[in-house]
């Protein structure tokens, strides 16, 4: 019997390449959209300070600093995203090129042993796999190592943002209003720390 | 069970018939692929969509030594002709796809490389296979509108991709028509509204008409021989096609 197998369907395992690869670009998305959001509280800061005058001076400092952070929070998500774009490839290459192997698998199953040319097929396939596999890994220790940096820069954001709460307890008449907005970064750090964390643990390829 | 059967053999030259599968799901329309042996070398036709290269590979591999092929020649640029392509380039990289050039940038999508196609002009071509000579028949808008038939003036056969298709009923497995009236009706529906043009109908029936053809052998249904190619072309140039209904 020699109908379709149903298993050449589109059921391979490694689909959840693809879906892990959508993850990471949702975490990424998510921790760009919260740099943004930083970016305008240390705009905001940065007016609020000017208006506390002498009082805020040291908090007008840190604002500039949490703007600059934001900045390069940007950056680095924008290179994240660069990367995880170039794995689309490199994953739908594996997908591919295991599909194909599969699928010649069963018509070699079918025809029996002997047929000529079949090794020889067998190996190319397993030797563009492995090439495949071997770049979708580097890019995977890549994001990682990218990943990490990262999270030094968050890490940098966090002692900015204590430290603008400090500042806050001086400013005078607007110790409440600076003391909201530092409590205000510090949230949202907290809320990036969690989304990189996430990101850290995911993987391109199952180990 | 795919099988392929051997319809012509003169010495090393053949043509296997890789006919229809009564075990594949009726969800896929079934297709007839074909072999075309000269001495070392080996030319498939229309190799047929993903799903079914497993059966048509192990069909192959039961009469001919599949490293022995040098070419793929797809009609025109449906799955159901060309999109297993990428899978035969898996088994043999070097493998050429002779097409219409109208498709040469669209097959690519199944797969391949540039090297991999080779390009046939709007009036047609003669293909060389072992010292055969094969010739790629206009039968542009039917239905494709980049579309070649094979002609094999050696054997008198004529590969007719969708023309003469026929969408036969499961119990009908017969490899060649039996009786060309009865057969005629499961042809027409298929052809009235597959076939675009009927300006390109009467061209290609004037064309064929010409040629000396013992066989008509098309992707989908059963093969025509003896008079029943005439019949066909006959039928063909009488009917009325590019209608929606009726
Ligand atoms: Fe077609
Ligand atoms: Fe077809």
């Amino acid at each position: 019997m020699n109908a379709p197998e149903r298993n050449l369907h589109f059921t391979s395992t490694n689909s959840g390449e693809l879906a892990r690869i959508v993850r990471v670009n949702e975490e990424i998305k998510a921790i760009v959209a919260t740099a943004f959001r930083i970016n305008l509280m240390a705009l905001n800061a940065i007016f609020l300070a000017k208006r506390a005058g002498n009082a805020a001076l040291g908090f007008g400092v840190l604002s500039n600093e949490l703007r600059r952070f934001a900045q390069d929070l940007t950056r680095h998500m924008a290179s994240l995203r660069d990367m995880t774009s170039g794995s689309v490839g490199s994953v739908t290459g594996v997908v591919q090129q295991q599909r194909n192997s599969a699928i010649l698998a069963a018509a070699i199953r079918l025809s029996g042993d002997g047929v000529p040319g079949v090794r020889e097929a067998r190996k190319r396939g397993a030797t563009r796999l492995a090439e495949q596999q071997a770049k979708l890994r580097t890019l995977d220790m890549r994001l990682r190592a990218s990943v990490e940096e990262t999270q030094q820069l968050v890490e940098l954001g966090g002692v900015l943002a204590r430290s603008a709460k400090i500042e806050a307890a001086y400013g005078g008449g607007f110790s409440p209003a600076l003391m909201q907005v530092s409590t205000d970064f510090a949230e949202v750090i907290a809320q990036i720390k969690r989304s990189l964390e996430i990101l850290g643990k995911e993987r391109l390829v199952k180990d | 069970m795919k099988q392929a059967h051997c319809i012509y053999q003169d010495d090393t030259h053949r043509w296997l018939a890789i006919a229809r599968d009564p075990t594949k799901p009726g969800y896929i329309i079934d297709t007839n692929e074909y072999v075309v042996v000269h001495g070392e070398e080996a030319l498939l036709c229309d190799p047929g969509g993903i799903e079914i290269f497993p059966a048509v590979f192990s069909a192959l591999s039961a009469e001919c030594d599949p490293t022995r092929l040098a070419g793929i020649f797809a009609s025109h640029q449906d799955p159901d002709i060309i999109s297993s392509l990428a899978l035969w380039l898996e088994f043999k990289p070097d493998l050429k796809c002779y097409t219409s050039w109208l498709w040469q940038s669209f097959l690519p999508h199944f797969g391949g490389q540039d090297s991999t196609f080779v390009t046939i002009p709007d009036p047609g071509m003669t293909i060389r296979l072992g010292g055969l000579e094969l010739q790629a028949i206009p039968a542009h808008y039917l239905h494709s509108s980049g579309n070649f038939h094979l002609y094999d003036p050696k054997a008198k056969i004529l590969f007719s991709g969708d023309v003469g298709a026929a969408l036969l009923p499961p119990d009908h497995n017969e490899l060649y028509v039996e009786d060309f009236s009865r057969h005629i009706r499961h042809a027409e529906g298929f052809h009235k509204r597959w076939m675009g043009s009927d300006r390109a109908k009467r061209d290609w029936c004037e064309r064929v008409s010409r040629l000396d053809i013992d066989m008509m052998v098309p992707q989908h249904g059963a093969i025509y021989q003896g008079a029943d190619v005439q019949r066909f072309i006959n039928w063909f140039a009488a009917l009325e096609v590019g209608v929606l209904r009726g």
